[in-house]
This record gives C-alpha cells, structure tokens and sequence, in this order.
C-alpha cells in the first residue's frame, strides 16, 4: 500500500466534497447555514459510528452486514431492560450494548472458527439478531424515558450536538489506532494477504475477532444514540442501515477487496452522502433523485479506485 | 464445540419466537380499547377541549400562496398514489397552494424524519404527513411548530401536541366493528376465522386489530379467533399465507379477516385458486379496483375502506383553513370543500366519515 495513492483518492474526493458544498450553498441559502450543518451532524451520527469501524472490517477483506440488526436489537433491548426488568436506564443502556458488542464477538467467532465467508456468516447473523429484536419486542414499542436520556440524541454541548461529540472521538481515537499502532497495521496486512500475514506471525485470528466485536459495539452504541435521537424503540429500526455504512466506506476509497482504506477517507465519503442528501433536498429535488445521484458517485469512485490501482500495477 | 455452539445459537432463535409469545397472540397492540355497541348505538362522546399543538409565530398566511410539502410512509403504492392525488386535486381548487409529495420508498422512521427535518430547513409553509411511528415523528414535527409551520397528518397519526389537525379516515373502534359485524353476516355467530395483516409493528393494523379482538369478545363471543398471520403487504407473501391458512384449518376455517389493500385480495385469490369459494368467506380492508374480479363473480360479497382520495383532499383543506385561521381550535367542525361539514372529535381529529362498503351492486361506480 502505497502512500501516495491514498492520498490521491481522498484527495480527490475531499476536493469534490467542497466542490459539492460550494455548489449546494449556491443552491439553496438554508444550506450554508451553522443550524444545519450542525443538525446534519446530528443524523449522520449512527450511520458515522457504524461507517467508521466498518472501514476496519472492509480492509481486514471482511464485511458486516449484521450492524442493522444489531443496532436494532440493542434499541429494543434498551427499552426492554428498562422497562420489563426495571433496570435503572444508565444500566440498561450499558447492558444492551454488552449485548450488541457480545453479538458482533459471535459474528467473529463464526467467521474465523468456522472459516465461514463474512458475507454469509453476517447475513445469517442480520436475518437472526433482527429475528431476536422482533421475537423480543412482539411489536410493541417501549416509549416514555425520562428526560435526561434525550441530551443524548437530541441535546446540545458547548452548542454542539451531544452525539456529534462522541462521533469526533470516535473518529480520532479509530484514525490513530488504525494508522499508527500495531494493530492497525496487522488489519491492513490481513486485508493485503492473509495467508502471509498469518505466516509472519501475526495474530489474524484475534484481530478479526476484535474488529468484529468492535463493529457490534459501535452499532449498539449507535442503537442506544438512535433511542434517544426518536426517543422510542421499535424492533425494525435500523434496517437497511448496513448498505448506507458500506457506500461511505466505499465511497471514502477503501477496498472492497481489502488492503486498502482509511477512516479520514470514511468521514468524507459520509459528509459527501449527507450534503448530496440534504442539499439536494433543499434545492428542491425529490427523494428518488438523490438515491440516483449517489449511486452514480459509487460507480464514479469504484472507477477512480480501478483506475489507480492499473496505473500502480 | 461447533456443535454446541450451533445449537445455543438454535436454542436462542428458537426461544426468541416462543418464550415471550402471549397465549394467544392476536397481533393487537397494547392500548386500553373502546369497543362500540353491539347495535350500533352511537357512543355519547364526551366534548374534548382541542388537545393539538400551535405553530409558534406564524406568518399571516391568509390568502397567500403558500408552500405545502405531503410525506406520506413511502410512496410508490397505491394507497398513497390516491392519496397524493387527493392533495393535488385539493391544491389545484384552492388555487392558493404549491404542494408537493416527497417520501422514502421505503416505510422506514429515520428516512421519514430526516425528509421532513430537511424541508423544515428549506422553509415550508405547511407539511402534510402519515407518521410511521407515532412518537419517533413527534421531536421533528415539534421542531417544524416551533419554525411556524402549519403540520398537519393524515391516515396514521403522531401524538397531539406534535401537529394541528389529524384526518382520521375512520375511528379504530368503527372499522373493528365494520369487519367483524361483515364477518358475522357471512360466516354466522359462532364460525371460526383468521386474520392476514402486514406486521405486527405496523399501528394502525395493530390498533383494529386489538379494537376486533374486543369488540368481538363482546358482541359474538362465540367466534373463534384463530389465528393471525403476517404478510408484510407482500403480493405472494399474502397469498401463500392464506394458502397455509386454508390448507391448514380445512373445514374448520369459515373465513379470512384482510387487513390490508394487500392481503385482501390475495386472500381473495388463494381462496378462489383453492376452489373454496362460499365455504371461506373473504372480507377486509381493500380498495376497490383490485377486488372488482372476485366481488362480480360472488366469490367475495364486499370489501371495506375510506376514500384514499378524500383523505388526502380533507388533510389538504384542513391545512389551508388552518394556516388562513379558519379552522381554529375549538372548532366542532370543518367544511371542506367538496366532502361538506366533517365532525371534529377527540379534540383535534377531523373524521372523514363512516368506511365505505363496496358490493356488487356499486363497486363499479368507484375508481381507485
């Protein structure tokens, strides 16, 4: 992995991103404005938290398509904790995402135990963890938290979005350890070549198991974020959540086939989708529209990323 | 190991499904019902002071053009199709609206929240919308009364203080009470009967649901509720649902409850393909066009529901009148336009009137 590819590729995207935002506050003049970026910030915090470690996932060559389900599944067992077991909220939250992380443990444990394929192995797990929320919650809904709980989703710090905050230290802590540490690196060197990295004695069982468990936490820790923001619970939150992850993780350069990516790349492949989103709609333009448009910019940037890769090869 | 480890994730599936399973799951939710007489006595309903929310610092809007956005719980199907159109038509005879209708195609809460949160930034005048969960819409409709925009929903509701006016196409307790009272005529007091709906965390299927479940234990309590079964407004779901139902109870089973413009006439079919045609009588909740087939070859007697059209044109002039300050709170009714004076009950619900019962004698005279 070279450098000065991945420079190239967000680079260019980050470029087009300004591009985007310069060309979207022309359209609109609510766009450019402090309240809505900062609003904005405020939805794409669960999408965010799930997009970041699945850059780790994706360049590890692996995928989770279970963080849907497990951010639901988190939501309803939030509310069910609380409510059912009578478990004081603070500690209900906290189970509920022990719960969440101890789900992504399983789908690591699967995939490297039993060399099943991530791509099966999690889309089983989807199907099971969004068959437990649904089992669990018998469609009803757990409303009525007490206030304090929506500072979380719906609160501001120092003017700022309360989960904004957590989603900025999310993103620092995971661009230093995936760049700078030991571990990081073992993920790029799994991704790369698994057979070698195993052969050089790295631990690759281990790490997969860690970034799996990881990418369970941050969608429960979404879940809990995502109650807060809507303050209800309802089993089918969350679904389809995997696909918006996987576009920002695509979209910010990283390899679908491993190796390759960075979490900086993540954030403005996510800030990219969110302005398209939200600026789009305030020009003006329907729903359908924009799904086109960021379709054509996956296509756009999976050409980019080929492109690179000929030339380097 | 594998093997152990592959059962506990069985057993874990598996449980999920039984252990918290109530006896008899009827797919109702948990909500207090009001059943209605058995006879059709009108309920003394008890006058509630307006119980909506206000628009903070609204703009004089009386006789300006205003900006209308309808979010309805996805587009793309028919239901909504209609009731867009409704808007349109509602909009074009006032004149004095720009509306349009933006939705998920997708019935998903945070597609439908970050939709209207977007148009509340680029300034709206009013928004029109059928909430797919009642109080996870509730935070962004606050948010759009607070910037001074008139909201008002229809077809599924948000809670009061979250919206102006709500049109109710019918009351819960009254579609309860038109399908199981149809049901009766059909399959008699005591017959046996299940139900196809979409999911059980779809509100206002879960609402009748629990209204029937009540209303039957009072009026016919010899009926047997047999069971009910999910179909997620799924075609094939539907009609393979219903097959199960009719190969699975055989003669024991009278009839099919549909609860949605879906699982009607899927239910319709299955029975017609099954060769059951007057052993299994099908009604519910479906719009017209899709059940002219079977009413016309007696298969199914009748099929119920609201105007969808209506709908959307009642919730387009309730949001006109209301932003021109016409139709306040305490208002104990609301002329709109071409559908006449409609009751305002509950404090702020606008009631579209009784559901519609089409036959064979008028299903050709309807058109959606």
């Amino acid at each position: 992995m070279s450098l000065r590819t991945l420079l190239r590729h967000e680079t260019i995207l980050a470029l087009v991103a300004v591009v985007l935002l310069v060309a979207l506050a022309f359209q609109s003049a609510q766009f450019f404005t402090g309240a809505n970026l900062l609003n904005q910030g405020r939805l794409m915090t669960e999408v965010g938290l799930v997009a970041i470690i699945m850059t780790f996932v994706i360049i590890t060559g692996g995928i989770d398509l279970s963080v849907g389900s497990i951010l639901g599944l988190t939501a309803i067992l939030t509310g069910v904790f609380w409510q059912n077991l009578g478990l004081p909220l603070m500690a209900a939250a906290g189970l509920a995402i022990a719960v969440g992380t101890f789900c992504g443990f399983v789908n690591g444990f699967v995939i490297t135990r039993f060399g099943v394929p991530p791509l099966i192995a999690t889309l089983a797990t989807l199907a099971l963890y969004r068959g437990l929320a649904e089992g669990i919650s018998q469609a009803r809904s757990v409303r009525g938290y007490p206030d304090w709980f929506y500072v979380l989703g719906q609160g501001n710090i120092l003017g700022v979005p309360t989960q904004l905050w957590i989603l900025i230290a999310f993103a620092i802590l995971a661009s230093v350890l995936l760049a700078a540490t030991r571990i990081g690196r073992s993920i790029y060197a799994i991704g790369a070549n698994e057979v070698a990295a195993f052969f050089s004695g790295l631990p690759v069982n281990r790490t997969k198991i860690a970034v799996y468990t990881a990418s369970g936490f941050a969608a429960a820790l979404a879940g809990v974020i995502f109650v807060s923001r809507v303050s209800t619970t309802r089993s089918d939150m969350g679904t389809g959540l995997e696909l918006d992850a996987i576009t920002a993780v695509v979209l910010g350069g990283t390899s679908i086939y491993g190796g390759r990516g960075s979490v900086i790349g993540t954030l403005i492949g996510l800030v990219v989708i969110q302005s398209l989103k939200n600026g789009l709609s305030l020009a003006g333009i329907k729903a359908e529209g924009t799904a086109v448009l960021i379709g054509l910019m996956l296509i756009g940037a999976i050409l980019m990323t080929t492109a690179f890769n000929k030339r380097r090869a | 190991m594998r093997r152990s480890m592959m059962t506990t994730l069985l057993a874990l599936a598996l449980s999920a499904g039984t252990s918290h399973a109530a006896p008899v799951w009827t797919g109702a939710d948990d909500q207090p019902t009001s059943p209605l007489a058995c006879d059709g006595a009108p309920a003394a309903a008890a006058p509630v002071a307006y119980n909506g929310g206000t628009p903070a610092k609204a703009p004089e809007r009386k006789g300006k053009t205003i900006k209308v956005v309808d979010v309805p719980k996805l587009v793309g199907i028919g239901y909504f199709n209609s009731t867009s159109q409704g808007v349109k038509e509602a909009a074009k005879e006032l004149g004095t609206v720009d509306a349009k209708t933006d939705g998920s195609t997708k019935a998903n809460i945070d597609d439908q929240i970050t939709l209207i949160d977007n148009y509340i930034t680029s300034g709206v005048d009013g928004i029109l919308f059928s909430a797919n969960d009642p109080v996870a819409i509730a935070p962004v409709l606050k948010k759009a009364l607070a910037a001074g925009i008139n909201v008002v929903g229809y077809d599924a509701d948000a809670e009061p203080d979250a919206r102006q006016w709500f049109v109710n196409p019918a009351t819960p307790n009254g579609v309860a009470k038109s399908l199981i009272d149809t049901l009766a005529k059909e399959i008699g007091e005591d017959g046996s009967f299940a139900i196809v709906t979409s999911t059980f965390t779809t509100p206002n299927q879960a609402r009748w649901i629990a209204e029937m479940s009540a209303y039957q234990a009072k009026c016919y309590p010899k009926m047997t509720w047999l069971e009910t079964v999910e179909a997620q407004e799924d075609n094939i779901l539907s009609f393979n649902q219903a097959n199960t139902l009719i190969n699975k109870y055989g003669s024991d089973m009278k009839g099919i409850i549909g609860m949605t413009s879906v699982a009607t006439p899927a239910a319709a079919d299955a029975v017609t393909q099954a060769g059951q045609c007057g052993k299994v009588s099908v009604v519910g909740l479906a719009t017209p066009n899709p059940m002219k087939p079977y009413i016309k070859d007696g298969c199914v007697k009748s099929a119920i529901l609201w105007s969808t059209v209506d709908l959307g044109y009642a919730a387009m002039q309730a949001l006109r009148a209301s932003a021109d300050g016409t139709l306040k709170p305490g208002d104990k009714t609301f002329k709109a336009g071409r559908l006449g004076e409609l009751q305002i009950i509950n404090g702020s619900q606008i009631l579209l009137g009784s559901p519609a019962v089409f036959t064979k004698d008028n299903v050709d005279t309807f058109d959606f």
